[in-house]
């Protein structure tokens, strides 16, 4: 177990040293170099703004005269450090720009996660409770046909029917622009209001697979025989199903959790597009859009970290929850 | 279950060719067009669900091959008024220039059909051959490729999809050779598992101890057992193709000179105050019914394939 435990993590670290070499890499593969394009007005347009002792001196600055292995240790330093360059377009560092639009991504990205995993443990459990019957199918069906839409469709079909035809939601934004705001209810009124449909898109996207996880496994204990030693013992229904099934089925779910988060990371650079939400994934868009290098980088990076974090901590929990784990 | 039927069918078509004295290599292009004609036979035992999918896939196969009949006006020229409702000169109405949504509609799903075939052959077969190859083999190459699969598979796509296709810059050749280095992992994975328990059958081992080469082996033996998970892996990895193009496109890293489905969303979504005109109705409801449609479509079909192969095989559905 401690061995595989140690290539798990060896993993995490391969996986993310991949991450960094590509992060690194991709703009040193590209034709030409920076300091023909930066200021530029538009994507395409060179101009030559300064003499070849000029450039060679900001080569020099930037240290990219230097061989790629000592390039690569310096952007390994900054790294540690912190430093993810500056942006071209917000003329500020990228960390403080990731700063500015990560807590809405987290935002949704939590929310998302809590109401998938609570709704579809409870769908779950009922479906598993009522199987075979027409309920458990028709809920089985109508899910599974959810889960094939891409999240993004989703959103636009959530944005066009809620915001567009009834009117009833935001169609852009995380919260009211120029709001003045009677005290700190009404602010978090307007925010939960402006996340409602980006995270109800998440959710949906996410649901069907915390259900049919949760519906399988229960179907799957609910005929071990320690089910049956407890309804022997005279527990009652309730007792059965949610201290002796349910807990032994959730342990599943935490793994997927982790697993969801990863997903829902890609997913909501998409998502945020369809709704203009403020997150990193707009910010992703935008700067893809305004050929924003630097934060384009930094961006990744951050998701890149999230993802390998969640799953480390799925692998933590997951030792505490179940004790025939050994860590 | 199925193994078994294509055994039984292929039997009388085998021995006559090989009575015919022709290598082995003919012969085994002959089963696998004969296991065509079995899932042939396979459509018959599809649930209404799948049915409908094999038609709806159908029906768009068709309108991406008759794109030019089935269209009055190029998807790329201005051919009306801008903004046009739909109508008798257009049937879907037109974009903000003035060009055919129809035509768009249709020569938008050639795009999505190529890059879904295109990025799910590569990867399927290619990915499936590398891990037949690995796990045949085993030792190093075994544990080496095993590794780059796990790195490969942890690594967060999406978003290194769109870091990638924004410096390589967008061509439907990137995004295709991108796709297709995100999703070769899973399938190589599963033919890995399958080989290795596949090799432990007495009937390999007493081939090898007959004396066939690991080439006829693997191809005669290992390759058309691994074949039909394979077939189910690449549906899904040209769903995910699909998904990838349109969202890529959805962002305006699409191939600006293509008119795909996703790239229409980009369009429609960009153009300013879409959502306070009725522009919306007729601009952004056609590509984004036709792709969820598609996508429902391939969904059905591979989950009834799933089915019928193996109810016991399980392919988890990942992104």
């Amino acid at each position: 177990m401690g061995e595989d435990r140690n290539s798990f993590i060896f993993r995490l670290l391969l996986t993310l040293f991949v991450i960094l070499a590509i992060n690194f890499f991709l703009p040193r593969m590209m034709p030409g170099d920076p300091f023909s394009t930066t200021s530029a007005d538009e994507v395409g347009e060179e101009i030559i703004v300064m003499t070849e002792e000029q450039r060679l001196y900001y080569m020099n600055y930037y240290g990219l005269d230097r061989p790629l292995h000592e390039q690569f240790l310096v952007y390994m330093k900054n790294l540690m450090t912190g430093d993810l360059g500056r942006s071209i377009y917000y003329k500020m560092p990228v960390s403080d720009v990731i700063m500015l639009h990560l807590p809405w991504t987290m935002l949704i990205v939590v929310g998302a996660t809590v109401i998938s995993t609570v709704s579809g443990v409870v769908l779950g459990t009922f479906s598993a409770k009522n199987r075979k019957k027409g309920s458990d199918r028709i809920m089985m069906t109508g899910l599974i046909a959810f889960a094939e839409i891409p999240s993004f469709l989703l959103g636009l079909i959530l944005l066009l029917v809620f915001s567009v035809y009834l009117r009833l939601f935001p169609l852009a934004g995380a919260i009211t622009p120029f709001a003045d705001y009677n005290g700190p209810a009404e602010q978090a009124w307007d925010i939960l209001y402006h996340a409602f449909l980006p995270v109800v898109t998440l959710s949906l996207s996410q649901l069907t697979g915390v259900y049919l996880l949760t519906r399988n496994t229960l179907i799957t204990v609910i005929t071990k025989d320690y089910i049956r030693t407890a309804r022997a013992k005279g527990l009652g229904e309730k007792t059965v199903w949610n201290r002796h099934a349910l807990r032994n089925a959730l342990l599943p779910v935490v793994t997927r959790t982790g697993f969801m988060i990863g997903i829902m990371m890609g997913g909501v650079v998409l998502v945020e597009s369809v709704f203009s939400y403020p997150g990193i994934g707009m910010t992703l868009r935008s700067a893809v859009v305004g050929r924003d290098y630097p934060l384009i980088q930094g961006i990744l990076l951050v998701i890149a970290v999230s993802i390998l974090i969640c799953n480390l901590l799925v692998d933590k929990i997951y030792g505490k929850l179940d004790p025939r784990v050994v860590i | 279950m199925i193994k078994d039927i294509a055994a039984f069918g292929n039997a009388g078509i085998l021995s006559s060719i090989q009575a015919l004295n022709i290598n082995g290599i003919v012969s085994s292009i002959a089963m696998i067009f004969s296991k065509f004609s079995i899932i042939a036979k396979t459509f018959s035992r599809f649930s209404t669900e799948g049915k409908i999918g094999v038609l709806g896939i159908t029906c768009i196969v068709l309108m991406a091959v008759f794109a030019p009949v089935i269209t009055i006006y190029p998807p790329q020229k201005i051919t009306g008024d801008s903004l046009e409702p739909p109508g008798p000169g257009h049937i879907l109405g037109t974009d903000e220039l003035g060009m055919d949504i129809w035509s768009q509609i249709c020569y938008g799903a050639r795009m999505s059909l190529t890059i879904g075939l295109a990025v799910a052959f590569v990867a399927g077969f290619g990915g499936g051959a590398l891990g037949i190859l690995a796990g045949y083999m085993g030792g190093r190459i075994d544990q080496g490729l095993m590794g780059v699969i796990d790195v490969t598979m942890a690594l967060p796509s999406f978003p290194l999809l769109i870091v990638m296709s924004a410096f390589l810059g967008p061509s439907i050749l990137n995004v295709i050779l991108i796709l297709v280095l995100f999703s070769w992992a899973k399938p190589a994975r599963i033919a890995r598992s399958q080989t290795l328990s596949l090799k432990k059958n007495n009937y390999i081992i007493a081939a090898r101890n007959y004396g066939a080469k690991p080439f006829y082996l693997l191809w005669r033996h290992i390759f058309p057992e691994v074949m039909p998970v394979l077939l189910v892996l690449i549906i899904g990895i040209s769903s995910h193709a699909i998904i990838a193009e349109a969202g890529l496109a959805f962002l305006g890293l699409g191939d600006p000179t293509s008119k795909s489905w996703g790239m229409m969303l980009n369009h429609a979504t960009g153009f300013r105050s879409i959502y306070f005109t009725p522009y919306w109705q007729w601009w952004l409801l056609p590509p984004l019914f036709m792709l969820i449609f598609l996508l429902l479509c391939l969904a059905f079909i591979s989950r009834d394939m799933e089915r019928i192969l193996d109810p016991k095989l399980k392919i988890k559905k990942g992104f």
